[in-house]
Order: C-alpha cells, then sequence, then structure tokens
C-alpha cells in the first residue's frame, strides 16, 4: 500500500492510503491522540478538524470516517456534550422557543450546516423549528450522532443538535402507538403452545419449534 | 471499481434473470455441512480454558481463551480503599447499561453508570436493522420463540428466551415513552420487516439507524436522570467480600490515570462484547471497546460461561473500500430484495436464511474462488444493491436506508447503482455470562445484562434480538437489583488472589494482561499514575509499563 505522511495534533504520523485517520493512528501507536468510540461514524466521539496539504481548511469531520490524505493536517476536536433538557408532550414552537431562547439569535451563516458530519441540513432545520415545522425537523433530525459539531461552531450559541433532540423526544413521547389488533387474546391458547415448544426433549423441543414456526399451529 | 469489471460485467448481464428466479434453497443437512466445514466457529480454531469455572469445560476461541487466563491489571500488592460508595454500580454505558439505569430511576437509590468510553459509545448506537417485536396480525411470542430457537440451534436457554419473547411488546412502549420514533405505516402501524429466519415480518426500525434512535434517547434519558456518569472509567477488577459476594469494583480513571475503588451493594455488568479480538483476524463491526472485559471481570468472581464457543460473523460486512472494511450493511437491504452474488453473478444461497449458515456460504464462495479480489488484497461477494429500486421504484433504497448512501457517497459509491463487496464481519458475542430470568449471575451481588450474557441466543442471534435483549434485561435485572438488594459488604481483592494462586499452576503463560480495555492493534496504553512501594515482578506487567503506582487519593471531582 502506497505510503504517506500526516500530521495529527503537530505529530507526525506515516499512514497507508486507503485507511481512516483512526485506523492511521492505532498502526502508529498514537491512539490516545483522538478520542474514540464506535470507529463506526455514529457516535460522534472523534470529531476533528482537517486541513488539506495546500493549507486550506476542509472542515470537520469524524477521524473513524475520513480516509487519509498526503500532507493533510488533521486537529482533534472533542465536544463536550451540553446540558440536557427534558422533552415535553405535545411540542409546539412556543414551548420550543421557552425551552431554548437563543433559537432566535441564529444568523444564517450556515456555519452548523457545513459543520455536520452527517449532512444535515441544520440551518435550514433551525428556521424551520422557528416556523414551527416541528415534524419536519423530526425527520431532519432523524440521523444526528449528537456529536455536536454544530454547536461547537455557532457564534450564536445556538444548540440545534439539542433542540433537535428535545423535538424528536417530545414528538416521539406524545406519539399514540398503535400496537395492531392482535389474535394473542387466547391465553389458555398461548400456555398450550408454550407449553408444546417447552416440553419434551432437547430434539422434541427442536422439532415442535420448526414445526410451529412454519405453521403457527401445534401438534395435538 | 475498474478494477472489479469482469465481475461486475457478469453481474449486470445476470441481473435481469436474477430478478425473478427463487433463491437458491439448501436443505437442512447441507446447511449444517457448510457451517461444519466453513463458519468459523466450527473449524477448530478454539481450546479449553485452563483455569476457572469454565477449566475443562468447553472450548473457547483461542483469543478469548488467553484472556480469561490472564493475570490481572491490578498491580501485586494493590489494595482497595473506598473512593465511592454508592448502591448500584452499573459497569457499561450501551444499551444494557443505559436501560438498567433508567429502571432504577425512583427506587431510592444511588446509582453510579461507569463507562470506559462515554455514555453511548457502544455496540447499539451502532446497530441498524432494527429491533424485533411480534406485533404482527399472525404472530405472536411462541412465534418469536420458535424462530430464534431454531436459528439458534436449540442451542437457547429456553426460559431467558422465553422472558424476552414475552416483552417484547412492552419494551416497545416503553421505547416510545421515552420519545423513540421507528418507523410507522400511514394508519399508525409500526412497520414490520423481514429478517433473517423470522417466519413473519417482526423488526421495527428507524431506517438503517434504528440502534442510534435508540442509544440516541436511552443516553438523553439517563443525562437527565440522578444516575450519577462516570465516562473514561474502565473497571479493570470486582471485589467481593471474601466470602462469594461481588461487592465493588475498581476503576481506571482514564482521565486522571487514577485507580478508583468503588463500594456498591449490587453490581450489574453490562460491558458488552468482544469483537475487536478479531479471531482469525476477521474484521469487526463493532466499537474500539468490545474486547470481552465483562467477561473476564465475572469469570475471575466464579461466574460461568455459557456458549462461549459461538460468535456472529454478520455475512454483510462491508469489503471495499479499505477505510470501511468491517462495517456493517444492515440484513434489512437483503430483505427487501438486494441479493447474494459470487464474482460469476450466481446466486448460491438463499439471502435470508440464518445468518451463520450464509456466512459461511459466502466463506465457501471466497475460498473456492468464487469471490472477487480487491486491491487491498481482502475479498469478497456482491450484494446486488440495485435490484431495491428495480423491484420497489427509484429512490426506495436511499429513503429506507440513507447510512449506507451516506458512508459509500465520499467513495463516489451509489448503492442504487452499484453493488457492494460483503465478506464476513466479527459483530455479536453469542454466549457470555450464564444469567437467570432476573439478570442474576452465579454470584451473589453481581447481575448481568445484554451482549455480555450468554444462553438468550443460543448459539446464532436473529437479527433484531440483541437490541430487544438489552432493553429487557437491561431492565430487568434493575428490577432484581432493587427487590434483592444485599447489604453492604467489605471490599477485598480476595477473589483476584485466589485467581492469581490459580494462575501461578498453568503454563505456557501468556504476557497479556486483562481485561484488555482495548484492541491490540489499537496500541492503546494503560498505565496508573501513582506509585507505591508495591512492586510488580511479572514481566507481563513490564510489558505494558505500569511501573508506577501507589494508593489512588480519595475520588475528588
Amino acid at each position: 500500500m502506497e505510503s504517506i505522511k500526516i500530521k495529527v495534533a503537530g505529530e507526525l504520523i506515516h499512514a497507508r492510503a486507503g485507511e481512516t485517520v483512526i485506523h492511521s493512528l492505532w498502526n502508529a501507536g498514537k491512539a490516545e491522540l483522538i478520542k474514540t468510540g464506535c470507529v463506526g461514524g455514529v457516535c460522534g466521539a472523534c470529531t476533528i478538524t482537517v486541513r488539506s496539504s495546500d493549507g486550506k481548511m476542509k472542515g470537520t469531520d469524524l477521524a473513524c470516517m475520513c480516509p487519509v490524505e498526503d500532507g493533510m493536517e488533521v486537529f482533534p476536536c472533542p465536544v463536550d456534550s451540553a446540558l440536557s433538557l427534558a422533552p415535553e408532550p405535545n411540542p409546539t414552537e412556543e414551548k420550543l422557543r421557552k425551552a431554548f431562547p437563543k433559537i432566535d439569535k441564529c444568523t444564517k451563516c450556515g456555519s452548523c450546516t457545513s459543520a455536520c458530519p452527517m449532512s444535515i441540513p441544520v440551518m435550514d432545520s433551525v428556521l424551520r423549528m422557528r416556523s414551527g415545522q416541528l415534524d419536519k425537523v423530526a425527520d431532519d433530525f432523524t440521523t444526528c450522532i449528537h456529536c455536536g459539531l454544530c454547536r461547537f461552531v455557532c457564534e450564536d450559541g445556538v444548540q440545534p443538535h439539542m433542540m433537535g433532540m428535545w423535538i424528536r423526544r417530545s414528538i416521539g413521547s406524545s406519539l399514540e402507538k398503535d400496537m395492531g389488533k392482535k389474535l394473542d387474546q387466547d391465553l389458555g391458547q398461548a400456555e398450550l403452545e408454550w407449553k408444546y415448544l417447552l416440553e419434551g426433549t432437547p430434539v422434541d423441543r427442536m422439532n415442535h419449534a420448526r414445526r410451529f414456526r412454519k405453521s403457527g399451529e401445534i401438534e395435538l | 471499481m475498474d478494477w472489479a469489471n469482469d465481475s461486475l460485467n457478469k453481474l449486470e448481464a445476470t441481473r435481469e434473470g436474477r430478478l425473478s428466479s427463487n433463491p437458491p434453497d439448501i436443505g437442512e443437512d447441507e446447511a449444517q455441512k457448510l457451517l461444519y466445514q466453513y463458519h468459523p466457529d466450527y473449524i477448530g480454531r478454539q481450546r479449553n480454558v485452563r483455569l476457572g469455572p469454565n477449566a475443562g469445560n468447553g472450548k473457547v476461541p483461542y483469543e478469548l481463551a488467553d484472556l480469561l487466563e490472564s493475570d490481572s491489571q491490578l498491580p501485586v500488592g494493590f489494595e482497595p480503599s473506598v473512593n465511592i460508595e454508592t448502591d448500584v454500580l452499573i459497569l457499561g454505558g450501551g444499551g444494557a447499561g443505559a436501560s438498567a439505569a433508567l429502571a432504577l430511576e425512583g427506587a431510592g437509590l444511588k446509582v453510579h453508570l461507569a463507562t470506559k468510553l462515554r455514555l453511548g459509545d457502544s455496540n447499539t448506537v451502532m446497530a441498524e436493522g432494527g429491533i424485533q417485536a411480534s406485533l404482527g396480525i399472525n404472530d405472536s411470542s411462541r412465534r418469536h420463540f420458535s424462530d430464534a430457537y431454531v436459528g439458534g440451534h436449540g442451542d437457547n436457554d429456553p426460559d431467558l428466551l422465553r422472558v424476552l419473547c414475552e416483552n417484547s411488546e412492552t419494551t416497545i412502549r416503553w421505547l416510545g415513552q421515552l420519545g423513540c420514533i421507528l418507523d410507522s405505516n400511514e394508519d399508525g402501524t409500526f412497520q414490520l420487516r423481514p429478517g433473517g429466519g423470522t417466519s413473519l415480518p417482526r423488526v421495527l426500525a428507524c431506517k438503517d439507524y434504528t440502534g442510534l434512535e435508540i442509544m440516541r434517547v436511552l443516553k438523553d434519558a439517563v443525562l437527565l436522570s440522578s444516575t450519577q456518569t462516570l465516562q473514561n472509567h474502565a473497571a479493570i477488577e470486582l471485589l467481593d467480600d471474601g466470602d462469594g459476594q461481588v461487592t465493588g469494583a475498581v476503576l481506571w480513571n482514564r482521565d486522571s490515570g487514577d485507580l478508583v475503588s468503588v463500594s456498591a451493594r449490587a453490581i450489574i455488568i453490562a460491558t458488552g462484547g468482544s469483537g475487536q479480538l478479531r479471531f482469525q483476524d476477521f474484521p469487526t463491526s463493532n466499537h474500539i471497546g468490545a474486547v470481552g472485559d465483562g467477561l473476564v471481570l465475572a469469570y475471575r468472581q466464579g461466574c460461568k460461561l455459557v456458549n462461549s464457543d459461538s460468535y456472529q460473523y454478520h455475512p454483510s460486512g462491508t469489503t471495499y473500500p479499505e477505510a470501511l472494511a468491517g462495517q456493517l450493511i444492515t440484513e434489512s437491504i437483503r430483505s427487501i430484495g438486494a441479493q447474494v452474488v459470487n464474482a460469476e453473478g450466481r446466486r448460491f444461497v438463499h439471502e435470508m436464511t440464518f445468518r451463520d449458515v450464509l456466512a459461511a456460504a459466502i466463506i465457501r464462495e471466497v475460498s473456492e474462488k468464487r469471490g472477487v479480489q480487491t486491491p487491498t488484497h481482502r475479498a469478497g461477494v456482491w450484494l446486488d444493491t440495485p435490484l431495491v429500486d428495480l423491484q420497489n421504484g427509484e429512490g426506495f433504497l436511499k429513503q429506507k436506508f440513507p447510512g449506507i448512501f451516506h458512508r459509500f457517497k465520499r467513495y463516489k459509491i451509489d448503492p442504487a447503482k452499484q453493488p457492494i463487496l460483503i465478506y464476513p464481519t466479527l459483530h455479536y458475542q453469542n454466549g457470555g455470562i450464564k444469567i437467570d430470568r432476573d439478570g442474576r449471575t452465579d454470584v451473589k451481588g453481581l447481575w448481568a445484562a445484554g451482549e455480555v450474557t450468554g444462553g438468550i441466543h443460543g448459539t446464532n442471534r436473529l437479527m433484531g434480538n440483541s437490541l430487544l435483549d438489552i432493553t429487557v434485561f437491561g431492565r430487568r435485572a434493575a428490577m432484581s437489583v432493587q427487590e434483592n438488594l444485599p447489604q453492604r459488604r467489605p471490599v477485598t481483592l480476595t477473589q483476584l488472589k485466589k485467581f492469581r494462586e490459580c494462575f501461578k499452576m498453568i503454563s505456557g503463560k501468556q504476557s497479556l494482561l486483562s481485561p484488555q480495555l482495548f484492541p491490540v492493534a489499537s496500541g492503546m496504553k494503560i498505565e496508573f499514575t501513582k506509585n507505591n512501594s508495591a512492586e510488580h515482578v511479572s514481566q507481563a506487567f513490564e510489558a505494558t509499563s505500569q511501573s508506577k503506582f501507589e494508593p489512588p487519593d480519595p475520588f475528588t471531582t
């Protein structure tokens, strides 16, 4: 594999083309340089900023998802979690404003959107929050990994990911759940089925399970 | 992906014919043969453990056996003096630990949750496909049980599995109350997808981010609860009263380097799996901390491990590009029409058969040279993802599975137009600590929940049963703790000392220390800051440069 050089937190790292920043650190014995969690792009632990070899800032990224490029410079950028706010039933624009008064400070600079490693249209969604389109906001934040980069880059102290979470949880906990109409109300029948599945030798149990999963019926 | 053009051409040439083809159905005997010949669990890469509760009783993978036989990270001569006194100590910050913490809220108990990473950095957050619940019109907990029992080769503990299946509906309600949003139909019912080995559609999901949705909500709820979270605190040993009861733990504060001794009336161990042990050099879908810590800690206290010879190699791990190697492509994509196709453009197994059979079949294709070689010396078979839109309409795949588009976009691969190369990835620890219906282990004072436990899934877990497992059993363990809370007892290292005596007797020791905390490949260092006069003489100790140590200062934050 092609060998390339990158810098992480000022330290020179020899990396192999094709690997991620995290794996290049592992191979170099420098894993401590960047806090790491899931290594799968969904926990938000390994937030970084990146400068490419031409000296231009490329912006924020997740080190576990970011492939190495020759001459790149990586700066660890850990984001502490913000204070959570309890969700409220049946959220409205007013309740949101009360919970997050800074929502109206957004100056539409777009930093949050460009910082988001999940490509969520964060700024647009903040504007949707301000106009009360909360269902759409909940949808926008479906893929939010709560890394906090949107809050980190916001000059005005807006906390888009915290608002997204609050809206999702508030809506989610207010939804009427339809568990479907079950035929499962006959407890006597259920007990018979359990008996059929649990009694006998292991071979019996296996045969019964095989039969029952196909037909949903017990052999009497 | 020009290097794969030959094979891609073959795949495209057969696509239309395959669209209406029936999946190749191999019989049960053939499936068994496949497992015995090709599945990593069955090919002799395991051995007996020579000490502890499982000694001479069943094999485990080499790498795990080595860890179970390794010396403790704790310097010889260390004596615990209590820094934190709590009622319940939860070890592990994934879904099981968080569920347990939430179920303890309002019980009037002091609860601490320690995690060596941050709260939520876990395998839970990476789960994609969904969570099983028997909500379908013709479905039942018994049907669910039957599927999981057959899938688990009947090695499941039937009592545990029954508990799992009977609690699916209440669990979905609980998640709903917390604010989880799972995909639903126009009429307000939940969307139910099939999973590998489910006889009816039973998998609820939040697109291909189900674990993220659940973990995000659980984490937020825990942060709002009275649970005190100790982040970056790794458990390195359990403490006991000298009389067979677990009474606390020694934690390593990764930020300060201090060792912190915790006295607790009950401990719930929810430390998850061990995919990062990377058996037989398989890639893994697991998080950085998944190295079997909980198995080691509980084992030293006398807990038996069940089904620990069994691991799940998820059939669809990414093989190309290299940066994504080992990462998961959810099974759900197969359930809605993506086929698994070899280098010659042929299907070779039913895509929705049990995971272990499908994984074995893929390994066979590759070992018999019907796989596709990547430029980075890996090999795999195709997951023909473009079929999904051909069957369901353009845009369907992206709408349902935004996660895979997001990950591949960077590499200019569009899964709606190009197939994805896959190979089995080490995904899930099927076995683990033996528990009863209430999450109690063999040892008083110690409960366990989630991937660290064994018995529920037998020797092969079905999709969607682990998210259910962690939420059902995490909460059950917490309820059981409340009902059976032992009195506070002294903290000693009696069990560890006994273990070290046995450890001296075995020959050919590994120079490892365990719990290992992080993958060997990561090279992560474990260093305790304080120094005392107790000298640790073993070579292994020197090897990990833990040469400085003294009793920790009282824990202050």
